[in-house]
């Protein structure tokens, strides 16, 4: 009976141990495998660096952060799936990515049906808080629109392109991007001139370039992903047709100079992370994500997952881990500041509008000016 | 104005050159054992990737890469006819089974490349010239990059030319073609010409492949893109039996895109292309630019 009596209080005493040492389990789904995998290992990563500090520091309230990793594919529905299994099988207190934006459109009423906040790193205007309502849905880094605002801006006020011609891709990032140039460029009473497609896959640009230059464009405008950037500005340059560049934000990678690095020389790019800024808070996270993988570099989605990850700290310290509360937490009061400078939800629900507008030297991309 | 139009034609011209490249390994298969292997364009996605890791990661020289990547792919040719074309044969398996088999591992060979190299694209390293140099005739530019695949379209032409007309490995590979059986009653070793079909037409394409990398990157959509599309369409319009045509249509088949870009729009450049492509094959299946069906 004693014994009995002694079992059952140390069992009570272990459940409550378990209790309250139970880590807080949060969902991070990216894409690992299909055409997207180098995204998942930037995010995860960037997220890893943010968890281990966080639980080195003491964790939250005295409970450790874990991280529950799914692979989405960089596919809608895998996406889908793991995010069911995440919240309602695993039960996470929040969901971080689906980093595709057809993803986030597709899967974020989940996150609204389980009250649980969904922090994304993806960047298509068209999740925006004005176009999707949900309260469980944010933005951890500057939306598509608010870059293609900045380059247009800078298009024409710095480099004083008056006849822009724009060359764009036909993904959604790239129609999206075209649709905001579309708008922007008329509220400085200037004209596209010209607007030349180059499919994903393409690899001879002569003909948009001549159309291009047949409607005397004074400045070549890219919306396009890598490859192609890389294709524009290689035939570009062979045509010998002298015109300012400035390209959107998949025209300020290394995806892009790697595959051009001569003809990319000169080319302007708005970028959401630049390794080389000299802000402390970008150098600090720079040398501690290269300390703890390796060497590597880190890139924009890392610094936008990493940031989120303090954010959610913050909220679960604050609020705890009730989904509702958090997401109130996050939408009004969360302020924090991160490796993206101030990060606070705006009526997007996007926690940051800052960008770079920099220029490529043939080695680093050189920062001209950090807009916020 | 008309250095514009010449310019474009140059430019399109070049790019059509690359689809009737790897055109020539669907001709050469066809023409062989009459086969349609639609991991044809792989072996240009697996040339490019292997010369890559040779070159810039192993750092073996340009001899020596090239060399062991044909090697690798003439053994992976081997493979194809000794675990996908005997096997199927045997189990009384034809034509279709073998497209399904071969359409399966063109995407078994693209997920694998995800797997080991990621899916960004690598930047090719600069052995045939700067991606930038030119050369420049009367103010038309032809990137110097081209100049090497009509040197090899040109090599490539004569080779095979020579291989099927003047050889006794030529005749036997359309008496196998023809008749496998009778062929072999005669005296030919099948299995050489088969196995000999399947190397030639995946290196024809592992080289196409090595070529065509400084343009197309390397990158996934050597095995995937568009490119091994055109390439099939390249091959269409020479009657999957002439590989002149092949070249020929590929390079009719850049011309149309170019010009519908420059004249039409770049937005439907490849629904009118492809219009176009459907329409000719409707009026002439047996490829407008077969002129010598029976015999080449």
């Amino acid at each position: 009976m004693k014994l009995n009596k002694v079992l059952v209080v140390a069992m009570v005493m272990l459940i409550g141990v378990a209790a309250l040492g139970a880590p807080i389990k949060v969902a991070l789904v990216a894409p690992f495998t299909g055409l997207g995998s180098i995204l998942g290992d930037y995010i995860k990563m960037g997220a890893q660096l943010a968890l281990e500090e966080i639980n080195a520091a003491g964790g939250v309230n005295g409970d450790k952060l874990e991280m529950i990793v799914y692979d989405d594919a960089a596919n809608p529905s895998t996406a889908a799936n793991v995010i069911r299994r995440a919240l309602f099988q695993d039960n996470v207190v929040a969901v971080f990515g689906p980093n595709m934006s057809s993803s986030v459109i597709g899967v974020h009423q989940l996150a609204q049906q389980a009250k649980v906040p969904m922090l994304v790193g993806a960047t298509s205007p068209s999740f925006r808080y004005s176009v999707i309502p949900n309260d469980f849905l944010f933005r951890l880094r500057a939306d598509d629109k608010v870059k293609v605002i900045q380059l247009v801006k800078y298009a024409v006020e710095v480099l004083g392109i008056e006849k822009p011609g724009i060359i764009y891709g036909s993904t959604d990032y790239c129609i999206a991007a075209l649709e905001v140039a579309k708008e922007e460029f008329p509220k400085y009473g200037i004209e596209i001139v010209a607007m030349e497609q180059i499919k994903e896959g393409d690899k001879d640009a002569t003909g948009q370039l001549l159309k291009l230059k047949n409607a005397g464009f004074d400045g070549l405008i890219g919306l396009t992903h890598e490859s192609e950037a890389a294709v524009s500005v290689n035939q570009l340059r062979q045509l010998q047709i002298d015109v300012p560049i400035i390209g959107f934000s998949a025209w300020g990678v290394p995806a892009f100079t790697d595959l051009a690095p001569e003809a990319a020389v000169g080319v302007y790019s708005v970028q959401g992370f630049n390794p080389v800024d000299p802000d402390p808070a970008v150098q600090a996270f720079v040398e501690a994500y290269k300390a703890r993988w390796d060497g590597k570099e880190p890139s924009d989605p890392a610094q936008a997952y990493y940031d989120g990850m303090y954010l959610l700290a913050d909220a679960l310290r604050n609020v705890g881990t009730d989904g509702t509360k958090l997401a109130e937490y996050l939408a009004n009061e969360a302020r924090i500041v991160g490796v993206q400078g101030e990060l606070k939800c705006d009526e997007h629900h996007n926690f940051t509008n800052v960008c770079l507008i920099s220029q490529f030297d043939g080695k680093d991309w050189q920062i001209i000016t950090k807009l916020y | 104005m008309l250095q514009d139009i010449l310019q474009n034609i140059v430019s399109g011209a070049s790019i059509g050159a690359t689809y009737g490249l790897v055109g020539l390994g669907v001709v050469f298969l066809w023409l062989t054992i009459s086969r349609i292997n639609f991991a044809n364009i792989s072996s240009a996605m697996l040339g490019a990737y292997l010369f890559y890791s040779f070159y810039t990661q192993l750092n073996l020289g340009f001899f020596i890469s090239f060399v062991l990547s044909i090697g690798v792919i003439a053994l992976y040719g081997l493979g194809l006819r000794v675990f996908i074309y005997e096997p199927i044969r045997k189990r009384g398996g034809g034509r279709l089974e073998f497209v399904v088999a071969t359409l399966m591992l063109c995407t078994f060979w693209l997920n694998l490349i995800i797997v080991v190299y990621g899916a960004l694209p690598k930047p090719f390293p600069p052995v045939f010239g700067g991606s930038n140099d030119f050369i420049s005739l009367g103010g038309i530019r032809i990137p110097s990059l081209y100049l090497n695949i009509y040197l090899v379209i040109a090599i490539l032409m004569v080779f095979i030319y020579f291989i099927l007309n003047k050889t006794l490995i030529g005749k036997s590979f359309r008496a196998a073609a023809q008749n496998r059986e009778a062929a072999a009653l005669m005296g030919i070793d099948v299995k050489v010409t088969t196995s000999l079909s399947f190397i030639m037409a995946t290196v024809v394409v592992g080289i196409a492949g090595i070529l065509l990398a400084p343009i197309y990157f390397v990158s996934l959509e050597l095995g995937g893109g568009s490119i091994g599309v055109k390439g099939f369409a390249s091959a269409v319009l020479g009657g999957l039996t002439n590989p002149y045509g092949t070249i020929l249509g590929g390079i009719s088949l850049g011309l149309l895109e170019n010009f519908s870009t420059l004249y039409i729009s770049s937005t439907y450049r490849d629904i009118i292309s492809f219009s176009v492509l459907v329409a000719v094959l409707i009026l002439k299946p047996s490829g407008i630019f077969n002129w010598k069906r029976k015999k080449i």
